[in-house]
């Protein structure tokens, strides 16, 4: 979140006139639905996704004051929700995400191996995969690839609004969301069987 | 294969873009002529496209999951008591948050500047005071994720002596209501006048808060997607807040109730 502090907005004392305060309470709430889908890709349970958004609508109307009108309310909110889960992941084990986002980190510096996949009809095949899968395999996606390809494709944030929410450059923004794309082709199309098979006698069917 | 391999990891980069139609056309034609000759950079192309595609002609399913009743409830009741509360206070959370890290060295009970509400103890009714001391019971707790502070009884009896002039005598045997001692806190919401004990029961957080002089009728309400229970002893008012079940809050705060005074 970031916040000017000592600027004019900051330090009023009586935070945004009544009728900007309703506005901005109501512009809030229209998020709601949004906001709890992508808190239910960044928890495990309907519990820690509703908590997580009740915490968001707390911090942002109390911090209401910093934020600044004509900016964008909805990239703002989702800025509070993603601080709010990851202050929340560090809480729950704070080794186990330091070790997490390093071997992240670690897999978007390697090249990936270019020349692994030949073109195949798979795409078209791909393109029968029913929503309950595709969301199965969102949700199988490690974190930050998920979150960087739900915000781009589902929430349809812009990569540099994307990269002010995640506090990263848009250069990683970028590659977490190819990423995560190329990791979804790779499991919706090994999970169709013709097109397993297929692949199998191309000789990459044991690639994970 | 392709001769020119340094093309394709010029290219690698930029796939994203040029999938999404955010390059400059200068950059879409070098792709559009390297992705022409190479088979590998295509099926790049091709897989990375095939899934946004996907996620497009899925997209009206996936925007299926909607907040539940209770959640919306729950986050306009965060609205209304943040409403109630005017004339609005200037927000202190940016230097909330900056307090954070030297509070954390001091590892002792921590004092939040929450500026939020100035609490008016007799002439609100119990039903937002309840919603504010569960925003306040959620925040308190948040910080404490935070900071992983834990307090003895003694740390706590001795603070609440010292703030409060409150001779508490805390549960003897929390444990055997399956309540673990987190921590105590003078709110600031009351100006002070608040105290605030922090548990676990089973891991849920569970706040008891003291409002001295002040008397209210016994009741279990619910707000804010918690369940408050609210009885007085004397001039002391107690609200235990925990989001579980009415019966679980009921049995906690008879547990509570019995042992603390």
């Amino acid at each position: 979140m970031r916040i000017r502090r000592g600027s004019p907005v900051a330090v009023r004392a009586r935070g945004l006139p009544q009728p900007d305060r309703a506005a901005f309470e109501a512009d809030a709430l229209a998020s709601l639905d949004s906001l709890y889908r992508t808190a239910r890709r960044l928890t495990r349970s309907v519990a820690d996704a509703e908590d997580l958004v009740q915490e968001t609508y707390l911090k942002a109307l109390r911090a209401a004051d910093q934020f600044e009108p004509g900016t964008n309310l909805r990239a703002w909110l989702f800025t509070i929700l993603h601080n709010s889960a990851r202050n929340r992941a560090r809480d729950r084990s704070r080794e186990a995400v330091t070790a997490d986002s390093d071997a992240m980190e670690r897999a978007l510096e390697q090249p990936a191996d270019l020349h692994a996949r030949p073109a195949t009809p798979e795409a078209l095949l791909m393109r029968d995969t029913l929503a309950p899968d595709l969301q199965a395999a969102i949700d199988d996606l490690p974190p930050q690839f998920r979150e960087a390809v739900w915000l781009r494709d589902v929430e349809e944030f812009s990569y540099a609004e994307i990269a002010d929410m995640l506090a990263i450059p848009v250069g990683t923004v970028m590659s977490r969301i190819s990423r995560g794309r190329s990791q979804l082709f790779e499991r919706l199309t090994a999970a169709q069987p013709s097109v397993a098979a297929g692949r199998s006698v191309a000789g990459v069917g044991e690639k994970k | 294969m392709t001769e020119d391999y340094e093309v394709c990891h010029a290219i690698l980069p930029i796939v994203t873009p040029y999938v999404d139609g955010e390059l400059p056309a200068a950059d879409r034609v070098r792709v559009d002529e390297h992705v022409r000759v190479c088979g590998p950079c295509r099926s790049r192309v091709t897989a990375e496209r095939s899934v946004r595609e996907l996620i497009q002609a899925r997209k009206s399913a996936l925007l299926e999951e909607r907040a539940s009743a209770n959640l919306r409830e729950r986050c306009a009741g965060a609205v209304s008591s943040s409403r109630a509360a005017t004339p609005i206070a200037p927000s202190r959370w940016p230097v909330w948050r900056a307090r954070l890290a030297p509070l954390a060295l001091a590892a002792t009970l921590i004092l939040l500047i929450s500026g939020a509400f100035l609490y008016q103890l007799t002439d609100r009714s119990s039903r937002v005071m309840a919603a504010e001391l569960t925003a306040d019971h959620l925040k308190c707790f948040a910080v404490n994720d935070v900071l992983g502070t834990h307090d003895a009884p003694t740390t706590v009896q001795a603070s609440m002596t010292s703030h409060f002039g409150w001779m508490l005598q805390l549960p003897q045997n929390p444990q055997r209501a399956g309540l673990e001692l987190v921590g105590a806190r003078p709110c600031l919401y009351g100006e002070g006048r608040v105290a605030h004990l922090m548990y676990r029961h089973h891991g849920v957080p569970v706040s008891v808060f003291m409002l001295p002089a002040s008397v209210r009728p016994q009741e279990v309400l619910e707000v804010m997607g918690h369940e408050a229970a609210i009885w007085s002893v004397g001039q002391r008012t107690f609200v235990l807040i925990a989001r579980e079940p009415r019966q679980d809050v009921e049995q906690l705060a008879s547990f509570v109730q019995a042992s603390l005074r």
